[in-house]
This record gives structure tokens, C-alpha cells and sequence, in this order.
């Protein structure tokens, strides 16, 4: 619904012209209703030409000061503009026919609104009734498949933000798009969905050149909700519902099986005692291994009930009495760990909003809160945002208004496989922990893994976790103030912005259960702020010339300024454990630590943009825009911004309109520049120095304890490093057919982007120091979106709405300046990815599987491979030379999709309606990294192994086997390799929601002094066809190496949820 | 009318001159730029910076497996140790192959740590020579103190690469980003640049640290280096000078051995080279030996061991049999000695009881190593099993030389780690033990035998003075009342006999050094290389395999291949990142890998 812009708009206009203008004409008035003869409130009264408008009230009726043949142009949207030349009547009656096809629907784009039919750059708009119908929380997660060309990708995880990527992958940085909210840069996590007006996704460089320097990922320009003329509404949605873990969890052995596999194992490496049996800590030293009654008592592993180390008397897990003793139970059956993590979730949503109007001023108030629980223990999202969006007209030409935002948020959430230091999250160690140890000890405490590891019970983890908070509150919003002046100008400026606050605390305990917090207790605690301003000063000059040419200018400067600071510290030694004690002042003075750092950047711009149109069937619009940023050096600071593109609206040529079935057709092109300078450091054109006690001091003097304070060269700068400058060609077109029955968009694409901006990768001969962003080369993204909507009625009752998206692009590196590839860091790739020129980004590269050795003889007549022997992997002799090394390493398939496609379907039947919403992806790669742990035994020979590995792997009588054969031998032939085994097919398609509604006829509304509502029940991700073995192929990661499934939080979930919906 | 239009021009002219003129210099926030660093206190404070990464810890990639020590590829290669732990363990993976050699592969995960460490320390110790060269104010006395202790520290990364990869780079502070010179070969031996650093360190540093700063460098210390650069080429008749300036400049002595391996006493005469250590410096224990933090006897009990964590650098047997000697002589069995072992308690439980074995034993056995039975400093009588990780791969004795006393745990080591395992016990990269066991070498090789004995006699007659020796408890319950006079053991030691190595000639003298290097420096992480400057490595080696996987049965596959396995693999994305744009690598692979 883009009627509020609209409205804005000409309320504005009304506002402002009507007395300026108001002499020598008369008052006309009249009242416009729809075809049901009903009142239209808020419909728009203009006379073409002048600025003068008015808007009708709650009755439908309206005056305005017009001449005798005056053209009044009466619009409303979701009907059709009509057209009436004055005459000499004084009284109008105007009955507006609804219209199918919003072709005059206002709506945000670059710096100014334009109607539908009059853009000339690739936008996709969404309307609200399709992002509220994925209960996501989160705006961004709304637009999955809803928009051809962006692809959403989502975690399972409540509050985790989505990968968001609009035609494939334009940089190896943060590809998320430019969110701007109500014309300011914004966060769309914190966004209550129902307070979105409108969504418009711009595609291409049309549409967000303007935006320069920031735009290259595409830009999503959203609107928030504001009152509308008529009576007060009050309204009020609400939902709850339960979130179902997956039925099946990793496939993991049973206790005693996971024992068979070890004697396996042994056996076939001939790691076997003196006795010719192998020898285990836990199932002894047998002919067949037997399971212990016991796991751990005290240091002792594997014992059984006759033994006296197990007596009860000894258990100790407090510290501060004694030494630990602790006794845990063999839990023979299995502990299903997945199922010990994952439990069924509760979420709730309210939302209630008071919204109002008339001639001077407008509200919005809405209150939210979110509730949305994760299925993983203590993992949720608690929002509550507050928002208040105001305008007031001051005297005739002056508009004053405000949009604010007030929002909390408590998001405790599981960490992401990535950057944590090699130790896995709780979700991976689901798959990872042995069956046998049971949650618990004897006594209900955490059971200990084993005794020498860090590894902690996951149930633990997320249970002694949920104190330490991790908060945020967050005021964003602007104020803005509109001009007009001299007939054709109008001033505005908007500063606006955030200011986001975050405090975040961490509890370490002396626990018994792992040897993480060993062995100190210890707090930390943080706290920052990150404010961001944006102030935007435009002018704009719009003129209609002869009644056929429509000129808009607007010239404009933006500056942007944002700064972020975080203190924080840490102690040792706490007394107790207890939640109340936990202040750094009550920790050991001398174990303190404490840290503060802070960064800042700044962009300034001049912005210029003309609008032309001819007749509504020709539009041309040039953009250009100046960006200087303090992130570059001087040599490379500013850059130009420019772009051109047409829309010739064929339908309203003479030649086109004998075609009763074609109701509209636009042919577009484009063609700009846009940039990007995300994921640069804001000083990476400095040459740094700096050093912490760690890592630069030296105790020099040998004192033990006073290290003499030390410098070292922490980030090489590059100050030749510019932004990345990416090229937009876009051509495509719009129709309708059948009056609305059918309409189909189709974009084609090219994008190719100059001067990559990635963290070079620089041998270690040049030191540690950080390494700089550079211009590293050029990527390519050729595409096409394509959109088939289709709208229409069987009869009075059966109505049906049906949208399908598809979103196909090619993404190739073109271009690598002085670099034969890139690596992004091993803790988001795992060594998996390589990015090279003439490949697409993020392809994983490593050796290829081409079988398994099956005999000595043919190990013998392979190429020479270290570590080959009958039962490992034979790689692919890529070079032919006869020897398996580094050489042969080749690409093994990317995580880009061939394609992805969103199915949407509506009915509605009498007060019923039924929406189901499916969503693909096909043709994309997977690497599944938990098999390279579960499906070798040698790799981590104490965890979960899988079913896959004891009865599908190769043994000389089951010789086509994908598996090696279980040996304990951790070798370059088997795991340590970077190999094909692990990557998988991660097409899918899934059916995300199905929502069935009801609401409520007139008559009860009316017995219930209700102006509507609405009942549904919805289900979420009923099925998923895939071929991927992990729990979830949708995976999200950063653009430089994506598709690794590092155990995400899986999105697959299933969801039942009841929702009402009420206005009052 | 006229007015409030030409008032709202002039706003909207105000607006847009201020956010026009705004300027885009944002200034670093919390680091320094060269500008601030380029003066005397800068330098120096660089110069701290380049040593601060001689404990191997502190870079982007530094780790446990880029210790100053060199456990990994010094020790464990060279059949000292093993690596210890279980199979379970994921770090294990990463030492594992330097052990078995047969799975070493150029992506090895520690090899890539220690190559990134070494460079990160070469390029620290260049950043004090270009920054050295913008500053105005340091006299020319002091610049040629600090580019002399630049160079050395620069000479000592690149000694580390150098016998680990042998075919490695040498980068001089003309190698940097700006100058877009980083794309390097490996074909060129280093060893001459090597050597001009270090003779330009003798030539311009002083007799005394400056500053009696006991962690810099000295004219000795450079020479030290020096020389063992050159006992490295087998470049005897250029190391033998250097040695006998050290030997004679009365500035070294030997001390009690175990002084040399107690935080408490270090920096003591013996020490020419040592990588200081500090604890509780808010370090978080990175500054506290962090790359030997895994190396302590294991489990979880609080506070019951020195470390607490994780059983890795388990001493071997065969280095254990090294140290029986022979009960009328008191002279090591050099030929047979690995043929029995010294008894041990595996397969024995903590609580199961157990004799020492009783033979006769070098009494620096049980400084180098712990075993069931002998006291464990002041933390008790080592109780065998129940500190150790796994028997079955760990086998039966536990580090010690790297460890600590009871008494000095939270003064010494570090209070705010998850073990006590950090600890301010130094690495002696250098001890004047090893000075003596080189001129030894060098007598045998080009001197005379005689010298060669009284070297080694020195290094014996100190070993043999039973106030150094490893003394029972005078209450086994409780330590810390302190020692008595009785060997713990039964510790028999002397000197070899006046005129022995003239009449065992040359080639037997010669075993007898590398021998006598083995009971004084084992675990220290020199083995792997004196073998392979020896050319002995793969014998050695593989004989050693032979035996030992008997002991240990993830053995039994283990391989030391000749001619490819005495250098380690050149990390493979270093290989890949040698590549210019023309995509072709300038560094190649060492042989066979």
C-alpha cells in the first residue's frame, strides 16, 4: 500500500496551494464514492497542471477552488484516475471504478515519489498483506521469494539477520542491501513488521545510482505507517503459536554400536595390545568392547557398578569444598542429544496501532511485542518497539513532521560457527557428542564430557549461559520539514539517524563440567554505542509545460557521520556464583583486564536528479550523484555517480490500442554506475602501530611480571584503495493482460563490478599485521528476474491471486588485480573456498574423489598419492603427471543456485481466504561439514560417529561404498584433505507457510462494534524436498564463502500458529 | 512575502555550504601512524615489539605449535617425545604427523603457525629499521645498538625458517607492501644474510645488555647465534673463534642444572639466550611460555598438578634409556643402551604399587622428565597414571623441564587462565651448556680431542655434583616442609677419563658429544635438527620407529623418508600466495612433498 505516499503528497500540495492560488476561481464541490456507492475517504482532487489538490473526507466529499475548464484529475488508490474537464457545474458526483492494475500508485523511490507507470528504473514493490504473511519478526525475512532477483536466505534462529543478496553476489564483503527507512539508512532488524507501509526494492541503476557510493547492493526503500484521513483506527494483531523441532536429528550411533566401530577401527589399523584386542578406556580390553555401567568417577573412565570409585560418598562438584569427584552413569540406550537441545518453542506477537488524520496533522502510535522463542534451549528474540510518526502543517506551505522509533531488544542467541576459535557451537555438538554420557550425573549435575576435554555437555552450555545478557536499545527515526515556495519549488530537510546502545555481560564459571572455566570464575562486561546521523537538505523544481511535459529537478547535499565506541572489562576470582554478585568491582583487582576502542566515518554528497515525462508514455530519468568518503584516501575519495534510464509506456500509443487483451506495456532500460565501500575499515588507508600486552610487549628485564610496553605494525594501510565501482545495465519490461488477469515483469541484467573491494590476502613474509582492503578486481553478474502475477474471479465468491517469482543470475570473477585467487579466513571457509577469476565466488576447491581403492594392485598402478591404501580415497589426477598433489586440487562446484523461484497462491471464498507460499532453490552446492567428522573415526575417535559410517562403508565386501573404510589413521587420503566428500547437492524446495483465514461478516462486525476481523491459522515449512543429508540446505553465511553448514540453526522447523486480527 | 522567501534562500544556502565543506579526515582512532613512532622512544618501542615475539606467541597466527621451544618439530621429530594426548583430542592432529612424518602433508595445520610466527618476527624486527631511518633524534651510537639487535632478532626468525624449511626467504626491510616486492622465491640459500645480520650484531653490540635489560641481546649472544649458524654448515674452523671469545670471556658459567628450568631461578650465568616470560601482566598468560601450556602432566582435578592441562610432549622411552649409565664407570652404554628399558609403571594404577626402577641412571634424567616414584618438584611423589592422559599413547613420564614448583603457582604463573599452565618459566633458546657441547663438536671435528673431553668433562663434573641432584622429600605427605640429602634415585655420573676420546679416535668421539647433547639438552627442542645437521636423521630416526612402536601402536605406520623428511613441508597457501599476477608461484615445494 503505497497510498499513504500519496497522500503525503497531496495532502501537502492541498495545503499549501490552496489559499496561495485561491483568487479569481470559483469552489467546486462534490463527493466521490466507489461502485458500491459508499463514501471514499481520502481520495485525491487535482487540477492538472497546478498544484492545487485537495482530498476528500470521511463522507466522500470534497471542494476545491478550479476555473471552467479545468482539468481535476480524482485518483484513490486501487482505483482507477479519472479525468473531468469543468464545465459549469458547482456540485460533482464522481464514482471511481476500482482498478485491477495500480499503475498510480505513489510510491518512495530515490529521494522522491513517483506513481507506478511514471519509473523508469527496475522496482519491485511488495505489498504489506504478503511480508506479514511469514510470521518471521523480521522484515528481511518477509521478502523471501516475494521479489525476483533477491534471494533471502534465513536462519532458524529467532533475531539471527538473513543473508540478503539482490542479483547475485556483487562483492565478497557484506552484500546486504542499503535499507533506507522513511529516507533515512536504518536497521530493518528492529522493524515491527506492522508498522511497514510499503516495501520498494530498487533493482537496478536507475533506481539506486542515486544512492552512489552506498547502492551497489541495491536498495530497499521502506515507508513506515502513518494516520490517514477519516476517523480514528484502532487496530490490534495478534498471533501465537508453537515452533516443532525436527523429528530426525543426526543419525548417530547407538552406544553399543558407536563401541563396534571402535574395535573396527582399531582392528583395521592394528592398534591392537599384546592380547591382540584393542584397548579402550571405556570398553576395556576384550575380544567384543563392552559397554562400562559407569562413564567418569573422579578421573577414572569406564567402570563398573562393583567398583569402588563409583560410591556415591565420594561425588563432589563444588570447588570450594574439595577437589571434584564426579560420577557419571553410561547411558547405554543413548542420549539423544539433538532432541536434549532442540524442544518445542512458544512464540507470541502483539501489535496495536492508533492512527489518525485530518486536513492539518497526522499520528501514528504503535506499540509491539515480540515473543519469539527457539527451539534451541534459551535462544529467543524479546522486542518491544515503540513507534510514533507525526506530521503538522504549518501555516499553508510548511510541513513539520517526525518518525521515531524507540526499540529493546534481548536476543540471546547461539554463536555462529564462524569465528569461534575451533571449538564447535552447541548445534554441531549435537551431532558431535557421545551417545553414552547422559545430560546428568548421579546427582542431577551436568554430566562432564570426557575428562580432558573442552568440548561441554551443549545442554549445559545453554543452560549456564542464560543469565549473561546481551541487550540493546535502540532510538532511530528523523524530522523532517517540507518548503514550498515560489509555485514550482519545494525545500526539504530530513536529519535523522540512530542511536543504538548494547550492553552485554558474560559469566564464566569454575565448572566441573568441561575445562572451559577452569580454573578461575570470572565477569565481563560491556557496553557501546553506535549513533549514525543522516542530514539530507533537497530542493526540487516540478513543472508541467503545455500540459504534456512533466519536469522534475531536485539538486541536493547529504552529509553522514557515524561513530561507535564500546568500554568494557573483566575480572577474576568472585567469591560466589551468585547473579547478584556478579559486578566487576567484586572480582580480584589484580586479574583485571579492560578495554575501550572506537571507530568513525563520514560521507558527504551532492545529489541530482531530473524527471521528465511526455504524455504518460515517456518518461526519462538521469541521476548523478558525488560521494566523498573518509574511509579512501585523498587520491580516491570522491567518485561520480551517474545514470540514464527510459520507459516508454507502449499501451498508450495509437497502434497498441486496438489490443483489448494488452492493458499495459512498459519497455525499460538502464544504464549507471553505482559503489560500494562497505567492509572497509574506516582508517585502512593508514599504516597502524599500536600492540596489546600479548602481543607487543616483552618482559625485557626479566622481572616475571612487568613486561616493558612494545609496538608492533598492527594494519598495513593502502591508501590507492578507492571503492569498488560497479556498472548496471538493465533491460526489461512490464504488462498486463486481460485487464489484470495477468501480468508479467521481466528484467535482464548485467553487473559488473570494478575494483572488488576484499581484504587482500597477502603472504605471511610481510608480517601480521591486519591486512588491507584492496581493489582487488572484478566480478560479473548477468541475470534475469522474471514476475507472473495473475489475479482475477471465478464468481461473486471464488476470487484467486497468484504470484510466481524466479531469480536466475551468473555470477563470474572476471578479474583478480596481482592475485592468482583469494581465500577468505579460514574460520568462515574452513579452507573450503577459493575465489578465482573465470569461477564464480565462493567455489569450493579441493581434491576430487574419483572412487575408492579397492586392492593394493590398483594403489600400485594409481598415481602416487600419500597415505593411498585399499579402503581410502583416490583423488583425481588433475594434471596428469602421475603424482596427487597441490596441483591436482580443482573446483568442486559453487553455493550460487542455477536458480530460485517463490510460489505464491491465493483464494478467497466468500470470508474465507487460503494462501500458500512455497519457496526453491535449485542447482546450489553444499558443503556438509559435520560429516567430515562423523563419517571418519579417526577425526575426534571419542564423538558421535553416523549410521553411515558402521554399515555403509568399505570393506572388501561392500566395494562401492562412498565411506572409507573405518580405520583409526587420520590421514591426507581419508580427512585431511580438503576433498569433494563433504560437498552435496543443496537444491530444495519447500513449502514455507499455508495460511487459511476467515473474517468476519458485516453483520456480526456490526453486532460486535468491530470495523473488521480476521481469524487464521497458519502452518510453516510443512515439507521440503531435498537431497541434502544435513539438517537444512538454506544456509546462510558471508558472501565471500557461503554455503558451508556449519551446524546452522535450521529453518526448517515446523510452525503452527492462530492469529486474530481486529480494527476497531 | 519577498522576506521569508529570501530568508528560507539564505537557510537553505547555509545548509548546503556546511555539509559541502565538512570535511573527510577522519583521523585513526586508538593506534599510532609512523609520524608518532619515528623518534628514539618509538624505536624502541618496536624494538621490544620484535622481541616480544621470541616466545613464538603474539602474532596473527602464532600458536602452540609456533613455541619458542619448538616442541613440535625440535623435540617430538627428533624421537624425544611423543606427542601425547589421545586421538580424540583435535590439536593432536596438527603435531601428530611431525611424529609419524608419514602423514606430513604441505597444509599442515602447525607448519602454517610457525612459518606465519617467524616471518611476523622478521617483519617486526624491519619495521625498527625503516621506521629507525625517519627519526631524527637517536644518536649514532644507538642506532647502531638498535639496528644491531634488530638484525640479530631479524637473523634468529630466519635461523628458526631456515632449519625447519630450509628453503625459505630472507626479507630485508626493503620487502614491503608499498613497494609491491612481496612476491618472493625460496630458491636462494639464506644462509650468507643470515650471517651478515648476526656479524654486524657482534661487531656493533656490547659485552653488556643495554640497559642491563637481561632479555636483549649482547655481543655474546650474537655470536652465540653466530656460531651456531655455522656448526649448522658444518662451518667448524669459523665457529671455533666464536666460541672460544664466549668460553673465555668469563662473562658464563654453568650453575645447579635444574636452576636453569625453575622460573625462580633463571637468568642466571648459564643463561646466553633466553626468551623472557612474564605472569599476572594482564596478559591474559599469552606473555607466560603460551606455546608450552599444553605440555604438563594432565587432568582435571583442581589444583592437583603443576599445569593441569593436556598431555602433550611426552618424553619417550628411548630418550629415557639414554640416561642408565653404567654402574662401575658411570659413562653412558652408547651402544646398547636401548636394548633395556629403564622400567617404568605403565600399565600399572595410581593406586597399584610400584618400584622405580633401580638401576644406575644419569641424574639429569629426572630434571628432564617426571616419572612414578621420584618427586615432581614439590607437588609430590608423581603419582604415575592418574597424570597422565592416556598410558596407551602418552606412555608412562611427563614433561618437566618447562614446569614449575607448587609454591610459586599464581606468583608465577599466570592467575587468569582457564590451566595454570602459563607460567614465567623462561625458553632457553641458548644455555652456556650448549656453547661448551659445540666447542666439543667443533675440537672433534677440527681440533683437538683433548679439548673436546674437557668440554664434555665440564658439562659432566657439573652433572655430577649431587647438591644438583633430585633429593627425596623429608615428608612425602607433605612437600613443602622440603628436601633432604638423598638422591631420589640411584644417580651415578662421572666424568670420562682422562685421554679417553684420544683413544677411541675420532669417529667415537664424535658419538660421545652428540650423546652427551642429548642427556643435556633433551627436550628442549634441539634434537630433530642436530640430527639432521648430523645427516643421521633417517637411521636414527627409523630405528627408533623400529623400536618404538612396539610401545606405542599408533607407531607402527610411522616413516622417516630420506632426502624428503629433514625438512618439513613449505605450508601450501604460502605457495599459492608466492603467485604474481602472472600466476605462476615464485616459491617451490621442499623435495617430496
Amino acid at each position: 500500500m503505497a497510498a499513504i505516499n500519496s497522500i503525503v503528497r497531496l495532502l501537502i500540495y492541498c495545503l499549501f496551494f490552496l489559499s496561495t492560488s485561491a483568487f479569481a476561481q470559483q469552489r467546486i464541490s462534490g463527493i466521490v464514492t466507489g461502485e458500491n456507492n459508499l463514501p471514499l475517504a481520502g481520495a485525491t482532487i487535482m487540477i492538472k497542471g497546478a498544484n492545487i489538490a485537495a482530498t476528500s473526507l470521511y463522507d466522500g466529499s470534497f471542494s476545491i477552488n478550479a476555473k471552467s475548464g479545468d482539468l481535476l484529475e480524482i485518483s484513490f488508490v486501487g482505483y482507477k484516475t479519472q479525468q473531468i474537464k469543468i464545465g459549469n457545474e458547482i456540485s460533482l458526483k464522481i464514482i471511481l471504478q476500482t482498478e485491477v492494475v495500480s499503475l498510480n500508485d505513489v510510491v518512495v523511490t530515490g529521494y522522491t515519489s513517483q506513481k507506478v507507470k511514471e519509473i523508469t528504473g527496475s522496482v519491485a514493490i511488495i505489498k504489506p498483506k504478503d511480508l506479514t504473511a511469514i510470521p518471521a519478526g523480521q522484515v528481511e525475512q518477509m521478502l523471501q521469494g516475494r521479489v525476483a532477483g533477491l534471494n533471502v536466505i534465513t536462519s532458524g534462529q529467532p533475531g539471527a539477520p538473513s543473508n540478503v543478496r539482490l542479483h547475485g553476489i556483487g562483492n565478497f564483503g557484506d552484500v546486504t542491501p542499503l535499507y533506507i527507512i522513511d529516507g533515512v539508512q536504518g536497521n530493518i532488524n528492529n522493524l515491527n513488521p506492522n508498522d511497514v507501509e510499503s516495501v520498494q526494492v530498487l533493482k537496478d541503476a536507475g533506481a539506486y545510482s542515486i544512492y552512489g557510493v552506498r547502492g551497489a547492493n541495491g536498495v530497499i526503500v521502506i515507508t513506515t505507517r502513518n494516520g490517514k484521513t477519516g476517523k480514528t483506527k484502532i487496530s490490534y494483531d495478534f498471533y501465537m503459536g508453537t515452533t516443532r523441532p525436527l523429528k530426525n536429528g543426526p543419525g548417530i550411533l547407538n552406544p553399543q554400536e558407536q563401541a563396534d566401530l571402535t574395535w573396527i577401527a582399531y582392528k583395521n589399523s592394528n592398534q591392537v595390545g599384546s592380547n591382540g584386542n584393542p584397548n579402550h578406556p571405556l570398553y576395556g580390553n576384550g575380544v567384543k568392547p563392552v559397554l562400562p555401567d559407569y562413564f567418569i568417577a573422579g578421573q577414572n573412565i569406564g567402570l563398573f557398578a562393583n567398583d569402588p570409585a563409583v560410591n556415591p560418598a565420594l561425588y563432589n562438584i563444588d570447588f570450594t569444598t574439595a577437589p571434584i569427584y564426579q560420577i557419571v552413569k553410561a547411558n547405554k540406550e543413548g542420549t539423544d542429544w539433538f532432541h536434549e537441545l532442540f524442544k518445542p518453542a512458544f512464540s507470541q506477537n502483539h501489535s496495536l496501532s492508533v492512527s489518525g488524520a485530518n486536513e492539518k496533522n497526522r499520528y501514528m502510535f504503535s506499540f509491539g511485542y515480540l515473543d519469539q522463542k527457539g527451539t534451541a534451549l534459551h535462544t529467543y528474540l524479546k522486542r518491544y518497539t515503540t513507534r510514533i510518526n507525526t506530521a503538522f502543517a504549518v501555516n499553508n506551505n510548511i510541513l513539520i513532521g517526525e518518525n521515531l522509533q524507540l526499540t529493546y531488544r534481548d536476543n540471546p542467541r547461539i554463536a555462529s560457527q564462524l569465528n569461534t576459535g575451533g571449538l564447535f557451537n552447541e548445534i554441531h555438538q549435537t551431532s558431535q557428542t557421545n551417545p553414552i554420557i547422559p545430560v546428568y550425573d548421579i546427582k542431577g549435575g551436568w554430566a562432564h564430557l570426557f575428562p580432558d576435554y573442552f568440548d561441554e555437555n551443549p545442554v549445559a552450555l545453554r543452560t549456564i549461559g542464560k543469565d549473561d545478557k546481551s541487550h540493546s536499545w535502540d532510538i532511530a527515526g528523523n524530522a523532517f520539514a517540507e518548503i514550498d515556495f515560489l509555485k514550482f519549488f519545494t525545500a526539504r530537510s530530513s536529519f535523522g539517524g540512530s542511536l543504538t546502545n548494547y550492553y552485554s555481560t558474560y559469566y564464566n564459571f569454575i565448572n566441573y563440567e568441561s575445562l572451559g572455566g577452569f580454573p578461575n570464575n570470572s565477569f565481563s562486561e560491556s557496553s557501546g554505542y553506535r549513533r549514525s546521523w543522516t542530514w539530507t537538505n533537497t530542493l526540487k523544481y516540478s513543472r508541467m509545460f503545455d500540459d504534456d511535459h512533466l519536469l522534475t529537478v531536485l539538486t541536493g547535499f547529504e552529509a553522514i557521520d557515524n561513530y561507535n565506541r564500546e568500554v568494557g572489562g573483566k575480572r577474576s576470582g568472585f567469591f560466589t556464583n551468585d547473579i547478584n554478585y556478579r559486578f566487576l568491582s567484586n572480582g580480584i583487582p589484580s586479574t583485571q583486564e579492560n578495554h575501550s576502542f572506537a571507530g568513525a566515518s563520514t560521507l558527504n554528497s551532492f545529489i541530482n536528479r531530473i524527471d521528465y515525462g511526455f504524455k504518460e508514455k515517456l518518461f526519462l530519468t538521469a541521476t548523478f550523484r558525488n560521494d566523498g568518503s573518509s574511509v579512501f584516501g585523498p587520491r580516491n575519495r570522491y567518485g561520480w555517480f551517474p545514470s540514464v534510464s527510459a520507459a516508454w509506456r507502449i499501451t498508450e500509443e495509437k497502434f497498441l490500442q486496438k489490443w483489448d487483451w494488452l492493458t499495459d506495456l512498459k519497455l525499460r532500460a538502464s544504464w549507471g554506475k553505482t559503489g560500494y565501500y562497505g567492509n572497509t575499515d574506516p582508517f585502512n588507508q593508514y599504516n597502524l602501530y599500536g600492540g596489546s600486552i600479548g602481543d607487543a610487549y616483552y618482559d625485557i628485564n626479566g622481572t616475571s611480571s612487568t613486561p616493558v610496553q612494545g609496538f608492533r605494525h598492527v594494519r598495513i594501510g593502502d591508501p590507492n584503495t578507492g571503492w569498488q565501482e560497479d556498472v548496471v545495465t538493465n533491460i526489461g519490461f512490464e504488462s498486463v493482460f486481460f485487464n489484470g488477469k495477468l501480468s508479467v515483469t521481466t528484467d535482464w541484467y548485467k553487473k559488473k563490478a570494478k575494483g572488488l573491494l576484499f581484504l587482500i590476502s597477502l603472504p605471511d613474509v610481510l608480517g601480521g599485521a591486519a591486512r588491507p582492503n584492496g581493489n582487488v578486481g572484478i566480478v560479473q553478474n548477468t541475470g534475469v528476474d522474471v514476475l507472473i502475477g495473475s489475479k482475477g474471479k471465478w464468481s461473486k465468491d471464488w476470487q484467486w491471486d497468484a504470484t510466481i517469482t524466479l531469480t536466475k543470475y551468473k555470477n563470474k570473477i572476471l578479474k583478480l588485480n596481482d592475485l592468482p585467487f583469494f581465500i577468505p579466513p579460514r574460520e568462515v571457509a574452513l579452507d573450503y573456498v577459493r575465489n578465482e577469476t573465470g569461477h564464480p565466488a565462493s567455489s569450493f576447491f579441493g581434491y576430487k574423489i574419483i572412487g575408492i581403492f579397492q586392492s593394493n594392485e590398483e594403489v600400485a598402478n594409481a598415481p602416487v598419492q600419500n597415505s593411498a591404501a585399499p579402503g581410502r580415497f583416490r583423488y583425481l589426477d588433475a594434471n596428469k603427471d602421475n603424482t596427487i598433489n597441490a596441483n591436482d586440487r580443482v573446483f568442486l562446484g559453487d553455493a550460487n543456485p542455477n536458480f530460485t523461484t517463490g510460489i505464491n497462491i491465493g483464494f478467497t471464498y466468500k470470508n474465507f481466504d487460503f494462501t500458500a507460499f512455497f519457496y526453491g532453490s535449485f542447482g546450489n552446492e553444499v558443503i556438509n561439514y559435520s560429516k567430515t567428522r562423523t563419517d571418519f573415526f579417526a577425526v575426534g575417535i571419542y564423538d558421535a560417529k553416523s549410521k553411515a559410517l558402521l554399515y555403509n562403508s568399505w570393506t572388501p565386501q561392500n566395494p562401492n561404498a562412498n565411506i572409507p573404510v573405518i580405520e583409526n589413521s587420520f590421514n591426507f587420503s581419508n580427512a585431511d584433505a580438503i576433498n569433494s566428500y563433504a560437498v552435496e547437492n543443496g537444491s530444495y524446495f519447500r513449502n514455507k507457510s499455508i495460511i487459511l483465514g476467515y473474517s468476519l461478516s458485516k453483520k456480526l462486525l456490526q453486532k460486535m462494534k468491530l470495523e473488521r476481523m480476521r481469524i487464521y491459522v497458519q502452518a510453516l515449512n510443512l515439507f521440503t524436498f531435498t537431497k541434502y543429508t544435513g539438517f537444512d540446505p538454506e544456509l546462510s553465511g558471508q558472501s565471500a564463502a557461503f554455503g558451508i553448514d556449519y551446524a546452522n540453526y535450521p529453518n526448517n522447523q515446523k510452525q503452527y500458529l492462530f492469529g486474530v486480527s481486529i480494527g476497531f | 512575502m519577498k522576506n521569508s522567501k529570501l530568508f528560507i534562500f539564505s537557510v537553505i544556502a547555509v545548509i548546503y555550504i556546511y555539509s559541502c565543506g565538512k570535511k573527510l579526515d577522519k583521523r585513526p582512532l586508538g593506534a599510532l601512524d609512523e609520524t608518532a613512532l619515528a623518534n628514539k622512544r618509538g624505536v624502541e618501542g618496536l624494538l621490544i615489539g620484535a622481541y616480544s615475539l621470541l616466545d613464538g606467541i603474539g602474532g596473527n597466527k602464532s600458536s602452540w605449535y609456533s613455541a619458542a621451544s619448538n616442541w613440535v618439530y625440535g623435540s617430538i621429530s627428533g624421537s624425544e617425545a611423543y606427542t601425547g594426548s589421545d586421538d580424540g583430542d583435535d590439536p593432536r592432529k596438527a603435531v601428530l604427523p611431525t611424529e609419524k612424518f608419514i602423514t606430513l602433508i604441505p597444509t599442515n595445520e602447525a607448519l602454517a603457525s610457525k612459518w606465519g610466527t617467524v616471518y611476523d618476527g622478521v617483519q617486526r624486527a624491519n619495521d625498527v629499521l625503516r621506521i629507525m631511518k625517519k627519526a631524527k633524534d637517536i644518536l649514532p651510537d644507538d642506532q647502531k645498538r638498535i639496528a644491531a639487535e634488530a638484525r640479530f632478532l631479524r637473523a634468529h626468525y630466519h635461523f628458526e625458517a631456515k632449519k625447519i624449511w630450509n628453503k625459505v626467504p630472507f626479507i630485508d626491510e626493503s620487502i614491503t607492501y608499498e613497494n609491491e616486492n612481496y612476491h618472493v622465491s625460496n630458491e636462494k640459500d639464506i644462509w650468507p644474510d643470515i650471517e651478515n645480520d648476526l656479524k654486524y650484531a657482534v661487531a656493533n653490540l656490547a659485552t653488556l645488555p643495554y640497559g642491563n635489560a637481561v632479555g636483549r641481546a649482547t655481543t655474546y649472544t650474537a655470536s652465540a647465534l653466530l656460531a651456531k649458524a655455522y656448526m649448522f654448515q658444518k662451518k667448524f674452523t669459523e665457529a671455533k673463534p666464536l666460541l672460544v671469545t664466549i668460553i673465555n670471556s668469563g662473562a658464563f658459567d654453568l650453575v645447579d642444572y635444574h636452576k636453569n628450568f625453575n622460573p625462580g631461578t633463571k637468568n642466571s650465568r648459564e643463561s646466553v639466550f633466553s626468551v623472557q616470560m612474564s605472569v599476572n601482566d594482564q596478559s591474559i598468560g599469552i606473555n607466560g611460555n603460551y606455546g608450552d601450556m599444553l605440555n604438563f602432566p594432565n587432568g582435571f582435578l583442581f589444583g592437583a598438578q603443576p599445569g593441569g592441562c593436556c598431555g602433550y610432549f611426552m618424553p619417550s622411552q628411548y630418550l629415557v634409556n639414554h640416561f642408565k649409565t653404567n654402574a662401575v664407570t658411570g659413562l653412558p652404554d652408547l651402544n646398547n643402551f636401548n636394548s633395556t628399558n629403564v622400567t617404568n609403571d605403565e600399565g600399572f594404577e595410581s593406586s597399584d604399587p610400584f618400584t622405580p626402577y633401580a638401576g644406575m641412571l644419569d641424574p639429569r634424567l629426572d630434571w628432564t622428565i617426571g616419572r612414578r616414584g621420584i618427586p615432581y618438584l614439590d607437588w609430590g611423589i608423581h603419582p604415575g597414571k592418574i597424570w597422565i592422559r592416556s598410558q596407551e599413547h602418552n606412555g608412562p613420564y611427563t614433561p618437566k623441564k618447562n614446569s614449575y614448583y607448587k609454591s610459586q603457582e599464581y606468583q608465577l604463573t599466570d592467575y587468569s587462565f582457564w590451566t595454570n599452565g602459563t607460567t614465567a618459566n623462561n625458553v632457553n633458546l641458548i644455555r652456556y651448556a650448549e656453547v661448551l657441547l659445540w666447542a666439543a663438536e667443533v675440537e672433534v671435528e677440527i681440533g683437538s680431542p683433548t679439548k673436546a673431553e674437557e668440554y664434555v668433562n665440564l658439562i659432566r663434573t657439573r652433572a655430577a655434583d649431587p647438591t644438583g641432584w633430585v633429593h627425596t622429600y623429608v615428608d612425602a605427605n607433605d612437600p613443602s616442609l622440603g628436601f633432604t640429602n638423598i638422591p631420589a634415585a640411584n644417580y651415578f655420573i662421572k666424568t670420562y677419563p682422562a685421554g679417553y676420546f684420544t683413544t677411541i679416535g675420532k669417529d667415537e668421539s664424535r658419538k660421545v658429544v652428540r650423546y652427551e647433547r642429548m642427556l643435556e639438552l633433551g627436550m628442549e627442542g634441539h634434537r630433530f635438527f642436530d640430527l639432521v645437521r648430523w645427516g643421521i636423521a633417517d637411521t636414527e630416526i627409523n630405528s627408533y620407529f623400529l623400536k618404538e612402536k612396539n610401545l606405542r601402536v599408533y607407531l607402527n605406520d610411522a616413516r622417516f623418508t630420506k632426502n624428503k623428511n629433514e625438512y618439513f613441508p613449505i605450508p601450501q597457501l604460502q605457495i599459492d600466495l608466492s603467485a604474481g599476477a602472472d600466476g605462476i608461484a615464485k616459491m617451490i615445494q621442499n623435495p617430496g612433498y
